[in-house]
């Protein structure tokens, strides 16, 4: 398990920042208005609070408390408090590989050189929020790994899970390019209820 | 128009809200609701008799109940209406008896049985994401349509503050961007818990 699904795209448009994790691993996923993503601890290195409540400023996340200004390689860039200091190398943000690939925002907390995912000629349709663990929703569908799971439905569909808790994780959904979306998203919430109404 | 008005309350900021969006100036008259419980005092109660807030006084006009209020303020204004209004409304309501009770329940020490009313909030939460995630295969970013209606605003409070409640939004990505947009809009006003977006403002 080397690259896990964060995210689709299509929800963190530029400008956006958002919270998400990997198991106990928190995280502020982002999107410059440039059109590039990171992923980093969801952590100010100035007082702890959530980056993911920040803002993007420019090429910069902000923190919401006290304003810095972290760069896209983490350092802190900008201490509005005293705005003619230059923030020494110290001050900066534990980054993870973050890359946007098929439409989906991938991470990995390992070395990253592992391939991405294949994911055929799919498009992403939306993340849906399960009350299960990944590992639950694996052995659902009778499989060990569960970076992704492809799930035979009239739709061709793929499942990118993303572990969070061990009672939650998320399904991030891809289909052919010719599935109606509306219909893949009706189908994921079934599939939702099936899979929650399973005793564990 | 005076609004008899609770700074905390999640109704009461649907009206001051939408009045602000609008550019209609509100007169306020602040009420203890807690802990003076000043919404059940005889004065609040010989204005309305279920001694809830918000209450809205236009001349003669008493409105005791927030969908009324926004009806009111928009009853001008037909680009703040849509004839799906009343399904979201209704909504509204299941959000304000979900999310919006467990967040009293959590802040100001409201009875309830929390585990249920947080399960209520989910349910609600997913029905509102996949609506919102089914506008914007369309195009649309508002519940019904493209442009914000009272559906939106009497919907965006018990939302943005779900937390509060310990009911999480981190999963619901149309939800986020749907409150981004209400954010957006000309005129937004800002409530305790619910912050305006610092990226419009002015860089450093």
């Amino acid at each position: 398990m080397d690259w896990i699904a964060v995210g689709l795209a299509q929800d963190v448009p530029p400008g956006v920042v958002i919270p998400s994790r990997i198991e106990d691993t928190e995280m502020a996923i982002w999107c410059t208005p440039s059109g590039r993503y990171h992923a980093w601890s969801d952590r100010c290195p100035h007082r702890g609070m959530r980056l993911s409540h920040g803002f993007v400023r420019g090429e910069t996340l902000a923190c919401i408390y006290h304003g810095w200004q972290y760069n896209e390689t983490g350092s802190c860039d900008y201490i509005p408090a005293h705005p003619k200091l230059t923030p020494p190398d110290t001050i900066c943000v534990p980054t993870y590989t973050c890359v946007e690939d098929g439409g989906v925002i991938w991470v990995s907390l390992n070395s990253g050189n592992d391939p991405l995912p294949a994911l055929g000629a799919r498009v992403p349709i939306r993340s849906v929020p399960v009350s299960l663990s990944a590992k639950d929703v694996a052995a659902h569908f009778g499989t060990a790994g569960f970076t992704t799971i492809a799930v035979v439905s009239d739709y061709d569909t793929l499942l990118a899970v993303q572990p969070c808790t061990d009672t939650s994780c998320i399904l991030h959904v891809l289909a052919t390019p010719d599935a109606d979306p509306k219909a893949v998203s009706r189908w994921v919430e079934e599939l939702r209820t099936t899979l929650e109404g399973v005793p564990a | 128009m005076i609004l008899y008005d609770y700074v905390l309350s999640a109704s009461c900021y649907k009206v001051r809200l939408m009045a602000a969006l609008l550019g209609q100036s509100l007169t306020l008259r602040a009420v203890n609701f807690h802990p003076g419980r000043e919404h059940k005092s005889p004065e609040m109660l010989a204005l309305n008799p279920k001694g809830t807030l918000p209450v809205l006084t236009d001349g003669d006009t008493v409105l005791a109940d927030s969908a009324d209020i926004l009806r009111h303020l928009t009853s001008e204004h037909p680009e703040w209406r849509s004839t799906d209004d009343d399904t979201w409304l209704a909504f509204a309501s299941d959000l304000n008896d979900s999310v919006g009770l467990a967040r009293l329940h959590d802040v100001i020490g409201y009875a309830a049985d929390i585990d249920k009313t947080r399960a209520a909030g989910v349910t609600a939460l997913r029905r509102l994401e996949a609506h919102l995630t089914e506008q914007r295969f369309d195009g649309l970013i508002f519940l019904t349509g493209k442009t914000p209606t009272i559906a939106d605003i009497a919907c965006f409070p018990n939302t943005a503050l779900a937390p509060d409640g310990g009911v999480s939004l981190d999963p619901y990505p149309s939800v986020r961007l749907w409150m981004r947009a209400i954010r957006s809009l000309p005129g937004f006003i800002e409530m305790p818990g619910i912050h305006r977006l610092h990226e419009l403002a002015h860089p450093a």
